[in-house]
């Protein structure tokens, strides 16, 4: 009887139904786990954007840690969303070629713009913000919401440290020719002095992150070279962007 | 009821001490390494491989009797690879930022040889209860010595404890640096290997017989 079973047990036929009701009962598991918590992921990940965004332009208190509410009422009153072309003018019907801006105002005042930064890493894409000030030139805060980097050693980019770092530092040469910011390898005090302004401190064990993101930063920074410029030429842009805002 | 305990008792010293998986068997060094840097990612690292050992061990165990002998490894590959993508998508939807840390590790418990090793070694011979009892020590012996190697390279590489600064401000004062080596791989290879050495020699529970 047992010597029956055993056989059977390895038959061909029993093999393929076993294999098959597996892959169903299991399939059926991860699926049902999938899109049950597919909401909830989805909202973490908004949320989580949204407050890198807010990060980045340094609106997040920083004592304690905000309600997804406040995040929401935060970005509600101080970030607009908008489109410019390749000329860096904001148009109101984007095209396949126009790139993403956000508009930090407060009180129909624009403070400062942030730029969504794409950049390639060790293992893959690093997506992350880059707040600057008014001025078109002085980085106001960065942060990094999604890179799939080794934890640890170029996982640390989405530390407070390394993005704190790029705040204040300029993207512009003094001759007025755009620099963008760089990670330096080790630490930026070892730098000559006219460099400093341009560099952050690296992180030890990730060379290889530091220098694709710097790379990305001024692929991306030469992109949005255009609205930097515009946000150089002080009135005129506070008069076409107001207007932007009134609507 | 009384041997019953004991038992389990003798199945929980051996997977999380006498034939520690790390120390011992020397598996799951892959995973050790990469997620050792923090606690905090460490300890969440031990709780999902202590998790998916258990069950992954647990269900395989009750179906045992059923699964053909030449496909068993895919059919335990099944269990544990949808184990730990379900574990993935909770971790997505309710510890969103330490998952965001662990990235591509909790994927990689799939390739964990401890959970696999114990599938094929114990849960095919055994039955569903004992099993489940292994994978639990087995995970937890992962666990002890993860939790080891992270307190210490966080300590010494980082100067911290669940990301809090613990080395006071004035030795760095007089000249005391955070070791770079250990937030990189060999700082891991390092502390492994004295830790097996420790477990190894020490007197009357080491498992080699003297």
């Amino acid at each position: 009887m047992s010597d029956k079973k055993k056989s059977f047990k390895n038959s061909r036929i029993y093999v393929v139904m076993f294999a098959l009701g597996t892959a169903l009962v299991f399939g059926v598991l991860i699926t049902s786990a999938a899109t049950m918590l597919k909401e909830k992921q989805l909202e973490n990940m908004a949320l989580d954007k949204k407050t890198n965004l807010l990060e980045a332009a340094g609106l997040v208190p920083e004592d304690k840690k905000p309600s997804p509410e406040d995040i929401k009422q935060i970005y509600d009153t101080h970030i607009r969303q908008v489109y410019v072309d390749s000329r860096g003018r904001i148009i109101k019907d984007p095209a396949n070629s126009s790139l993403q801006l956000y508009l930090i105002h407060t009180d129909q005042k624009i403070q400062g713009y942030i730029v969504p930064i794409t950049s390639r890493g060790l293992w893959g894409k690093i997506h992350g913000y880059m707040a600057f000030e008014a001025d078109g030139e002085t980085v106001a805060g960065f942060s990094i919401y999604s890179h799939s980097e080794t934890p640890g050693l170029g996982g640390e980019i989405e530390s407070n440290w390394f993005q704190e770092n790029f705040e204040g530092k300029k993207i512009l040469h003094e001759s007025g020719r755009l620099v963008s910011v760089g990670i330096a390898k080790g630490k930026v005090e070892n730098l000559p002095e006219n460099l400093q302004d341009h560099y952050v401190d690296g992180i030890s064990g990730a060379t290889l992150t530091g220098r694709y993101l710097s790379e990305g930063l001024e692929e991306t920074l030469t992109k949005y070279e255009p609205v930097s410029v515009i946000f150089r030429q002080r009135q005129e842009s506070q008069a076409h962007l107001k207007t932007i805002l009134e609507e | 009821m009384q041997t019953d305990m004991s038992h389990y008792k003798e199945i929980l010293i051996k997977g999380i001490w006498r034939e520690n998986p790390v120390a011992y068997q020397v598996l799951g060094i892959c995973s050790a390494l990469a997620v050792t840097v923090k606690m905090s990612t460490a300890v969440v690292m031990s709780i999902a491989l202590t998790l998916v050992a258990a069950f992954s061990s647990l269900i395989i165990s009750s179906l045992r009797r059923w699964i053909p002998s030449n496909i068993r490894i895919i059919v335990e590959l099944t269990v544990i690879a949808s184990l730990v993508i379900i574990t993935d998508e909770i971790l997505q939807a309710f510890l969103y930022d330490i998952s965001k840390q662990l990235s591509i590790f909790v994927g990689l418990i799939i390739t964990n040889c401890i959970i696999l090793g114990r599938a094929e070694a114990f849960a095919m011979a055994n039955n569903p209860a004992d099993s489940f009892v292994d994978g639990v020590a087995n995970g937890l012996g992962y666990s002890m010595i993860l939790v080891a190697v992270a307190f210490l390279r966080e300590l010494l590489g980082s100067g911290q404890f669940f990301g809090f600064s613990v080395i006071p401000g004035f030795l760095y004062d007089m000249g005391f640096q955070d070791m770079g080596i250990m937030v990189l791989a060999p700082g891991a290879f390092f502390i492994i290997g004295l830790l097996v050495w420790l477990k190894n020699s020490l007197p009357g529970i080491s498992h080699e017989k003297r």
